[in-house]
């Protein structure tokens, strides 16, 4: 088995010791080779064509060699077409030296499949020396076979949570307290690696406004120290800081405490922009926690026919679906009295407003005519930002038919590369729109905390 | 009444009658405690022996080494050039990255071997007993089976227990034992979310009687003496305690020679030269006698989640003097009412100052500690407690 190990902490290692401990109880007598030191019995930088060769030393002396796959194991980052050439060139004869390969692709750009450069011939001649390749969604099976021109017998879909055993043996009760939670909280969980694509600042803004026992815990560390990463959690934490109620616990987890937050909670949020699978879903069907999640990558194959996942296709019903999971449904928030005609134009108008913004997940005015026309001046000074709207990838079509078919290869092709850009043009409106509100709200300081 | 049933495995990262080192000790001690209350105990540690270069020393397999189930699996002993460097970031008190504290973690030692019959076994176990936390075998032994993982955590107040790595280990696992009140405040003060945890204390074993003449006898020791056993390393407080006697020495005159057991290299001042004897690594009984024989004996160490050693010197009736940078050490000597504390090089001084002017009152002052020792640390009423969390916290299989 090629792959990230424990005790390092990473989703793929925790796929990959989970297959190994499964294969090794099936009576398989089961190495592991991971790119740096860890409980794996080898290690061995596998960055680069030399890396690749060095595997292909190693490969023959097994039966059976499996490689949990993500291109930055072999990739160097950021590699050029010639680069990618020879790494795949390189690991195509490790591959080929070896009497079964099978490969378990996580993550994978298909791109790199597409026409006649040597970079794309290296890379198709590199699946073709693998027997069995596995993904984990019927979607990423089609595509996979498109791109690299491998037999479809030879592609393979597992369900993602396949090996999947818990880590922990507490219950509900116990796991809170160990996590200082109260028994009576209703939990809503966001967990993993805190990166831009993982979308948590999305669960934090759909949770505001929800009043307790419910709260939020985004938990999870940053993956890398990238700069980006590292802003990103520093805004995260802002913007939580700002959300009663809600809270990121920026730290390591360990497998085991990933389960116990998981058993804690009453409801997992995972508001991913870009995800392939999702590895959150399985654990938490593993121990029958709901799942509300957002319609990207595979998701929606992943979870057919997981009653507890509930797909969300934007932040307003991602919002639905949170506060309805808590008990109080939208319609509930619209449910009161509406001013009466007696009160004037400007009374039903501001309570437009102050209905409007708590939706959308601003400040919510407690009634009172100061806080009122308080919400109302803030949304006035945001409006034009929120005229602009989001930005959605255009749908593809329903149903059968070339056009039909034609868009949603077009989609499929292009949609890596677009959703960033539209998630990120969605994000700096959203900014946009807080900045201002924040300034409006600069000199009424009673606004922020009394919400 | 305990009903005993499920093996115990006990996994130290080095195990085996010559190993010095408390946790160790005390880890073979409870094996063999709980085996003779009619446990099926087993030990699962390393080829290893050595905790500095982690060579492969012993055969691997299963063997009974001296009436107990020893399987033994090989270590790669690591030591990425990276590693030293990360290691004095950490000791320097820097934020090191999870990232860099992982590549720490993994860079040094590991056992590949150990980890994955875990995996395939661990189930096999009622509970797996792990000391001490910072080593690889414990911390990435302890998460493949955590339900079943108990520390004996061996916590000191030092760089490493605040690392952001551990923080799963300390909340995750089905129970922490404690050896003192001040370890488990410690453990508080660094993990908030503790999992279940207890002080248990930790056993000493009672000398029969002792023979400390014979023990000046057979090692040619004459005048009064301060004893240290232990390792002989910078991180126990040895090579400073030794530049300060050789300073106090210089201004007014140390009436004692040091005598010295245990591992590692003892290197005296030049001022010291030839009043330093090293006895080595002595079996039990003369260790004994070594306590009874010594004026007293001297506890540099700030690092010390129990210290078995002044309970030994208390049993044999010798003062203890301490440094006070330890809490629990402190706590001990303030509890027993048999030990004093030092500071600084002139309390240490004063200590000493003391033992020579006035060494009837100072053996007086000794006299509590035996009693201190006896009334709550006496191995049987450590397994009794032990005992008893081992079967609050796991399930039989």
């Amino acid at each position: 088995m090629v792959s990230p190990y424990p005790p390092l902490r990473d989703g793929i290692a925790a796929y990959a010791l989970q297959s190994v401990r499964a294969l090794r109880a099936e009576g398989h007598d089961v190495e592991v080779l991971s790119p740096g030191p860890s409980a794996a019995h080898h290690h061995l930088d596998l960055v680069g064509p030399r890396g690749a060769l060095a595997l292909a030393k190693r490969v023959r002396g097994y039966d059976r060699l499996v490689v949990q796959f993500h291109p930055d194991f072999f990739y160097p980052i950021g590699a050029s077409p010639t680069q990618r050439a020879a790494v795949s060139a390189a690991l195509a004869a490790a591959f080929r030296l070896a009497p079964h390969v099978e490969v378990v692709v996580h993550e994978i750009d298909y791109r790199h499949g597409a026409g006649a450069s040597p970079a794309a011939l290296a890379a198709r001649a590199l699946w073709q020396q693998v027997d069995r390749v596995t993904v984990h969604s019927e979607s990423e099976r089609t595509a996979f076979v498109d791109a690299f021109g491998v037999r479809p017998d030879r592609v393979h879909v597992t369900e993602h949570g396949a090996a999947f055993v818990p880590h922990t043996h507490l219950d509900r009760a116990a796991a809170r307290r160990s996590l200082g939670i109260d028994q009576d909280a209703f939990v809503f969980l966001s967990i993993g690696f805190v990166q831009p694509h993982k979308g948590y600042d999305r669960a934090v803004r759909a949770f505001q406004g929800l009043p307790a026992p419910a709260r939020l815990d985004v938990v999870g560390s940053v993956r890398v120290e990238e700069p980006q990463f590292v802003a990103y959690a520093e805004e995260l934490a802002e913007l939580a800081a700002d959300v009663p109620g809600a809270t990121l616990h920026l730290g390591f987890v360990s497998d085991e405490l990933f389960d116990r937050w998981l058993i804690a909670s009453d409801v997992v949020v995972l508001p991913y922009r870009e995800i392939w699978s999702s590895g959150v879903v399985e654990r938490a069907r593993l121990f029958e926690r709901p799942v509300i999640a957002t319609r990207v990558g595979a998701l929606a194959e992943q979870t057919a026919g997981m009653p507890d996942v509930r797909l969300v296709s934007s932040d307003a019903e991602l919002r639905d679906a949170m506060w309805e999971a808590a008990g109080h449904p939208r319609h509930g928030l619209d449910a009161g009295p509406w001013p009466s005609a007696d009160e004037g134009r400007a009374a039903i108008q501001a309570a437009v407003v102050e209905r409007a913004a708590a939706m959308r997940g601003g400040p919510v005015a407690s009634g009172t005519a100061t806080d009122a026309t308080t919400v109302r001046d803030r949304a006035r000074a945001t409006a034009p930002l929120r005229r602009v709207g989001e930005v959605h990838l255009p749908d593809p079509g329903h149903g059968r038919g070339m056009r039909v078919l034609a868009r949603k290869v077009v989609r499929r092709l292009t949609g890596w590369q677009l959703q960033p850009v539209v998630d990120h043009v969605n994000a700096l409106t959203r900014a946009t729109a807080e900045a201002v509100d924040r300034t409006t709200s600069g000199g009424e300081g009673s606004t922020r905390t009394g919400r | 009444m305990s009903e005993r049933r499920g093996r115990i495995g006990f996994v130290p990262a080095r195990y085996g009658d010559k190993i010095v080192g408390g946790a160790e000790i005390v880890l073979r001690q409870m094996a063999f405690g709980l085996q003779e209350r009619g446990w099926d105990v087993e030990v699962l540690t390393t080829t290893a022996l050595d905790h500095h270069g982690w060579a492969n020393e012993l055969p691997a397999g299963v063997a009974d080494e001296g009436g107990m189930r020893v399987h033994r699996f090989t270590v790669d002993p690591g030591g990425s050039p990276e590693r030293a460097e990360l290691e004095a970031r950490i000791l320097r008190g820097e934020r090191l990255t999870i990232t860099e504290q992982q590549r720490w973690m993994n860079g040094g030692m590991r056992s590949p071997e150990l980890y994955h019959y875990l995996l395939d076994h661990a189930d096999d176990y009622r509970a797996l007993v792990f000391t001490p936390y910072p080593f690889w075998v414990t911390y990435a032994c302890s998460q493949v089976a955590p339900s079943r993982s108990v520390l004996w955590t061996c916590l000191h107040d030092e760089p490493y227990a605040y690392l952001e790595l551990f923080q799963p280990v300390f909340s995750g696992v089905a129970g922490l034992l404690f050896q003192s009140g001040p370890e488990q405040d410690l453990a508080e003060r660094v993990a908030p979310s503790l999992a279940p945890h207890a002080v248990v204390g930790c056993g000493v074993e009672v000398p029969d009687h002792y023979d400390p003449e014979g023990f000046r006898e057979r090692y040619g020791i004459e005048g009064p003496f301060l004893l240290y056993a232990g390792r002989r390393e910078g991180g126990k407080g040895w090579d400073d305690l030794l530049a300060a006697l050789a300073r106090i020495d210089e201004r007014r005159g140390l009436p004692f020679s040091v005598v010295t057991m245990g591992a590692g290299e003892v290197r005296p001042p030049e001022r010291l030269r030839g009043r330093v004897i090293d006895v080595g690594f002595l079996p039990d009984d003369e260790r004994d006698n070594a306590f009874a024989a010594a004026t007293a004996y001297v506890q540099p160490s700030r690092f010390e989640a129990f210290s078995r050693t002044i309970m030994e010197a208390w049993l044999a009736g010798t003062p203890v003097i301490a440094n006070a940078g330890s809490e629990v050490v402190a706590w001990h000597c303030e509890r027993s009412g048999a030990g004093l504390t030092y500071d600084d090089e002139y309390e240490l001084e004063q200590c000493l100052a003391f033992l020579a002017d006035a060494p009837e009152q100072a053996a007086a002052m000794a006299v509590s500690g035996r009693a201190y020792v006896l009334d709550n640390y006496r191995w049987d009423l450590v397994l009794d407690r032990v005992e008893e969390r081992i079967e609050q916290w796991t399930v039989a299989p």
